[in-house]
Parts: C-alpha cells; structure tokens; sequence
C-alpha cells in the first residue's frame, strides 16, 4: 500500500493540510480516533488527529512544530509515506447530548472540531455549537477548511479581535456558559488552556471530554509512555483515550509530560538545519 | 578418560562494548565449534533433549557439527526450531537442554546455545535456503501476532501446506524479538534473516494489523478455518507509587522499544529521542531489567544500578546475563524494594525512595518472599527510572474481542488443547501464560500446531 499524499494546502503561515490514501483507516476511521504516522523508515511513530476519512483517503491538519512535520512541509503531492497506521484510540461514544459544543484553539483541536461536529450534527436532538479560535486574522483558516460549514451555530474568536469575536475559546465559552444551558462540550487544543476549559466548565458543572495529547512510541498500548492520570487511575491515552474526561484529569502531569524530550526535540531540529543549508 | 575443558567463547572486551550495540559474544568459529562438539559424551539416553521445549535433536546434531557436517547439521535443527539462530543466543539454556547436560556436573555443558547459533550463522552466511514451498492444502489459518510463538506455530502449520497469515500491529515484525530483546544480545541481521524464512516458505505477514482495531476479529473467523491468538504480554506493570508521572521515568517497555524498534541510540539519524541521564536505576531483576540496565550503559550512563527485592540467586534473569551486566559495572543491590519517586519543581525525577526487605515464608512461584522492613528507608539519587516488574497481556486486543474468556489478570482461557472457549480459536505464548521464555513461547507454539492440524482434520 502506498501512502501517497493527494493534496497539500496551507492553512496559515504554520499550519498545513495532506489528504493521503490510506483505506483501511479510513475504512474503521470514527471522530476521536487518530492515525499514526512514519514518514521514513528511519522516522517517528507519530501519533496525528485525523480531520476526515472519505473515498479511501485521510484528512490531517499539521503544524510546522519539529523535525518531522517540518520534513513533511517540504513534501508534495504524490510523495508517499513509510506507513500510516490506525485508527487509533477509543472513540468517545456520540449520542444526543442536546446542546453539544465544539471548542478549538489549535491544529489538532481544530481538526478534531470539524470530524467530531460532522458526526455530532448526523445525530437528531443535537444542536451543534463550535467555537474556534486563532491569534489573529492572518492565522485563520480559510473556511473551507473551518467546522463553520458542520455547525448549528459557529463562533470564531481572534486574540487580537482581528476577525470574529475578541478573544480566545475560553472568553467565548465563559460568556456562553453565563447566557445559555449547554449539555456536553468537547475540546482539543493546546494542552494548558485545555486545563483551564476544564477547569471552567467545571464551575459550570457541564461534563466535558478533551483530547489528551501526550507522546506516545508504540501507540499500541505497549510503552506507558503516554500514561495520563484520570480520577487517580494510571489511563493510556493511545488505547483509553485520547478523549478523557476533563475534570478528572491530571493536567499538571499531563503537561509536565509533554516536555520530556524537549531538550532532544531541539537537538533533532537543529541537526535537520543542518542538513538542510548543506542541501542548498 | 578426561573430557576436555569447554571451549571458551570469545566476547568483547567488556570496556569497549559498553560503547556500542554489537553482540556481545563473538560466535565460535568452525575449528571451536568442532572441537567443543567432540566433547560431547553422545550418551544412550540424551537428557539434553528432554531439556528442550521445541524437542530438538540434540545428539545428533552436535554429532554431525563434530564430524563438520554443518549442512546437515543445520537442516536437522532447523526441522524442529524454526529460529535456531536466535534461540541459540536468548535461550536459557542453563535450565534447559545444558542444565540437563551430564557434563555440567563433571565440569561445564556442552555449549548447546552456541553450537547451534554457529550452523545457523553458518548456514546465513551461505545463504543456505532447505525450504521449498510445500504443496497447499486449501486451509486457511490466521495468527494474531508475530512474536516467537506465532513464529513457529506458522513455520509449523505451513510446513504442511496450509495457508498462514500473521497480523502484526507494528510496523516490524517479530514482537519481541524485534522490540524487545537489544541487539547486542540478538543482532538485528540475525532476526531479519530468520524472518525472511518465513516469507521464503510462503508465509503471508501483514503489518500494522491490529486485529479488533482495525481489522476485525469476527472478518477473521469469517474467513479462516482457525485463528491462534498469540498476543503476548506487552503492557508494562508499573509501580503504582507517588511519582510515578515524574518526567525520567520509563516503563522497560518503553525505554527497550525506543532503543530497539525505533533505534533511538542513533539517535537523531534515527528520529525518535531517548533522555538517559547519568544516575540510572532499574526496579526488579528479570531479562528485561538486565537488558534495559546493559541499554542504559551504552547510551552513556555512569552509574547503572539494579534494585531487586529478593537476592541475585531468585532472580529471573539467566546466568550470562546476570555475569555480562556485573562485568559492564552495572550493580545489583540486593532486598531493597521502591516506596516512592521523588521529584523537583519541573516534574523531573532527582531520586527513589527505597525501603529495605526481609524474607517471611514463601509465595506461590516457591521463592522467599519479601516483605518491606518498615523504618529501614532511605534515598538514593537518580535522573533515570526504569521500572521492569513485567508485563501483563495487552489490554487493546482483549477489550476488542469481549467473547474471549480471560483471566482476571488478562490471561486469555484455554482447554488442554490451548483451544479457547470459542471453537477453532486457540491461544498461546505470553497471551496465555502471562510472562515467559522465548523458548516457552515457540514450544507452545508447536503445541498449538498440533492441536489447531487435529481440530481441522477430525
């Protein structure tokens, strides 16, 4: 099977996205799962949210952040990768929930946020709201590519107040859960301002499933790398999760975590500079 | 007449393997092999043989080493060991077919383990292939998993015609021969060599495979006239301490599948990272500890320490292991047991809190068991933490496949014909014992053919 990227588009300075054939996880794809990437064979196994999954292809947003997904921007259409393996993860189980949100502030999140809206919107009862927030105009994707299109009700937030709402996706949010009863929010992102969403809708005692992401090798649930701690027990984010309950979830550890090889992140990026001037 | 003295085996010097990955025994080479094979009694009744799991033809492929008939020696070997060149290396032999050695209470075993690594080296370095494909005989069998049980149930089956195809779910194959298992202890030619013998004979290996994820166990059952589960036990068992989630802290699993599968000692020509630092400690005394200690020295560690609840003589981990780790300095502290990691502002580990045991009674495996001595703790600094206490069976697969009967530990239930309580599916390896041997594993394996080629021709 190759694993060819058919479309690569920006969606800001940062952030780009690849469809890439890859049938059997889109055959099995559910909203919450995730795909597994190696881009060589000498690659990471690198664990990505998936956007989408049709006509036998995938759907991922990615950011310009380390070695391996800056290497990835410099691939076109109709380069392959090593393998793409999935899906991944136990997807949450969607229901009617009623008045259900969406809330977005980064890459991953906003992916999740479109995958996840399509399906909650395919569920009668449902009154979707998605909340979506960049930095500030330049940064905000164009709206083919937003859950806009997938929503009852959408809300789009800059940090600056450049474009849509002032604000981040917790000051929307905030002023929501004041106005109006929500039933369920879901929420990916930034790992720190997830804890701080959870901590919110906490106050509000409205339940609320995040992503969790961690760094995982194997992402079989074979490692423990991604070990996140949820109302006190030891939980895998590759196998358990990555969606977890919100408000029971270690998020000081949780974030602690992810900074375990930033030292050798940066190590790994400068050697693909390196590299990269000898090439020009 | 005296029996000549075993003949020794070369190794690298202790000094400079602890800076690289190479195997740490050299192999013996043709004349060696010869002359250690002569020493061997060639007794009426081999008990050698009764040592062995996979019931290899011990005397007589020793005697044909002795006579220099390598070819033949290899093509017996091989009728019974799909692998003879890994089991000659990770084998334990000392409690195997060379504990049963009559020599070894006179002087020393014959050295089986290497013997039999040197015919099929041999044999890799000719590439001598003795396999042709066999004629089919229409049957359809899938094996869930790739490790050394699945391994030999393949080679086993296919042998006799049927059509055999593995499910990995990682992007090699070998379970844990290839993730497991550091290559200073099993070169990684060696493994991808024996591998290809089973591509060689037609066996089909599908990789990324995770069977209930995203392939179905019921497509399976639809498909296949048998399915043998040999899953293994590849979650790691933590702790379950304060501190647990301090960064510094590895599961073995984990810090073996960085440096082994994803190569992390090359690091960053290989891309996945590993942080070691300079204080390393390890938790428990088995294979897998060893393996990740003597991991842990070679990626740079000044000091390595194990700590080990029991003594050095209950130990799991075999003998060479144990003699090869003292002489890369890697100390074995005896009856301390971990209470709690300890840790800085960052969320990164400084040390380990340990508490000193003693020995009441004895548990189920018939060793002392230890038990904390409350007062006698103390601190030791580290910037690493290994913690190997085994694995237990794989969540992923069972929470997959609910109809499996399981263990309340995980273990997947068998009848004495390793047949599960679904009809035509069968079981075997660490999936159904919990943790053992590579040996154990491809004994079963056996087993399971066996038992899978009377259930579909009854």
């Amino acid at each position: 099977m190759k694993h060819t990227i058919t479309r690569k588009e920006d969606l800001n300075a940062a952030d780009y996205v690849i469809d890439v054939i890859a049938p059997k996880v889109a055959e099995k794809f559910k909203p919450g799962n995730f795909a597994v990437l190696l881009t060589i064979p000498n690659g990471e196994r690198i664990p990505m949210s998936i956007e989408k999954a049709e006509d036998g292809k995938i759907t991922m947003f990615i950011k310009k952040l380390g070695k391996t997904s800056r290497e990835l921007d410099a691939w076109k259409v109709g380069d392959s990768f090593f393998k793409i393996i999935g899906p991944m993860g136990t997807a949450p189980a969607l229901k009617k929930f009623g008045t259900v949100v969406f809330a977005s502030d980064l890459v991953c999140g906003h992916a999740e946020n479109n995958a996840m809206c399509r399906e909650l919107k395919k569920i009668n009862g449902n009154h979707v709201i998605s909340i979506q927030s960049f930095p500030t105009k330049k940064d905000v994707y164009p709206e083919k590519e937003r859950s806009k299109q997938y929503a009852d009700e959408y809300i789009l937030a800059t940090g600056d107040g450049s474009m849509g709402r002032k604000g981040d996706m917790l000051d929307v949010l905030q002023e929501m859960l004041e106005e109006r009863k929500i039933d369920m929010i879901f929420a990916g992102g930034d790992i720190p301002a997830l804890q701080k969403l959870s901590k919110l809708t906490k106050k509000y005692n409205v339940p609320t499933m995040t992503t969790v992401r961690q760094i995982m090798v194997d992402a079989t649930g074979m490692c423990g790398s991604c070990r996140v701690f949820v109302d006190g027990k030891q939980k895998l984010a590759c196998i358990d999760g990555p969606m977890f309950d919100g408000h029971k979830v270690d998020w000081e550890a949780a974030i602690s975590r992810l900074a375990m090889f930033k030292g050798k992140e940066a190590e790994a990026m400068e050697c693909y500079n390196e590299k990269m001037k000898e090439v020009v | 007449m005296a029996i000549p003295e075993r003949v020794p085996m070369r190794e690298q010097d202790p000094k400079v393997r602890i800076t690289n990955f190479l195997s740490v025994p050299l192999g013996y080479s043709a004349d060696e092999a010869v002359r250690e094979a002569k020493r061997c009694l060639q007794c009426k009744v081999p008990l050698c043989e009764t040592g062995c799991p996979v019931r290899m033809d011990i005397k007589d492929i020793i005697h044909l080493i002795a006579d220099e008939k390598f070819e033949e020696a290899f093509f017996l070997s091989k009728k019974d060991n799909a692998v003879p060149a890994m089991t000659g290396r990770v084998c334990p032999q000392e409690e195997q077919c060379e504990g049963k050695c009559i020599l070894e209470k006179k002087d020393r075993a014959i050295n089986i383990g290497k013997l039999f690594a040197f015919v099929a080296d041999w044999a890799r370095e000719i590439d001598l292939v003795n396999e042709s494909k066999p004629e089919e005989n229409g049957k359809k069998i899938a094996i869930v998993g790739s490790g050394p049980a699945s391994i030999t149930c393949a080679v086993d089956l296919r042998k006799l015609g049927y059509q055999v195809t593995i499910f990995e779910a990682l992007h090699m194959a070998g379970g844990v021969l290839q993730y497991g298992i550091p290559p200073f202890r099993l070169p990684r030619d060696v493994v991808d060599y024996e591998l290809s013998y089973l591509e060689k004979i037609g066996v089909n290996i599908q990789l990324n495979q995770i069977v209930g994820q995203n392939v179905e166990f019921e497509e399976l059952k639809k498909e296949y006239d048998a399915i043998y589960i040999a899953t293994g036990a590849g979650a790691p068992r933590f702790l379950n301490c304060e501190g647990e989630k301090l960064k510094g802290v590895y599961s073995a699993n984990e810090f073996l599948i960085r440096v082994n599968l994803m190569k992390a000692y090359q690091f960053p020509n290989w891309d996945t990272p590993i942080v070691c630092g300079d204080k390393v400690g390890v938790i428990g005394c088995g294979n897998v500890a060893l393996d990740a200690a003597r991991c842990a020295k070679r990626l740079g560690a000044d000091s390595v320490r194990i700590f080990y609840r029991r003594t050095k003589e209950f130990a799991p981990a075999r003998e060479e292991e144990l003699k090869h780790a003292e002489e890369e300095n890697i100390s074995c502290e005896k009856m301390l047991s971990p209470t709690r990691v300890l840790g800085n502002d960052d969320g990164w580990i400084t040390g380990i809190e340990l508490v000193t045991t003693k020995f009441v009674g004895e548990d189920k495996s018939g060793r002392p068991k230890p038990i904390n001595v409350e007062g006698l703790k103390f601190e030791v600094k580290l910037d690493t933490l290994i913690i190997a206490l085994g694995t237990t069976p794989n969540r992923l697969f069972l929470s997959n496949v609910p109809e499996l009967d399981t263990y309340s530990w995980g273990g997947i239930k068998a009848d004495e014909n390793f047949m599960t309580n679904i009809p035509g599916v069968f079981v075997g390896g660490d999936a159904l014992s919990g943790g053992s041997t590579v040996i154990a594993a491809m004994g079963d394996g056996r087993d399971a053919a066996e038992a899978i080629i009377k259930y579909l021709n009854k």
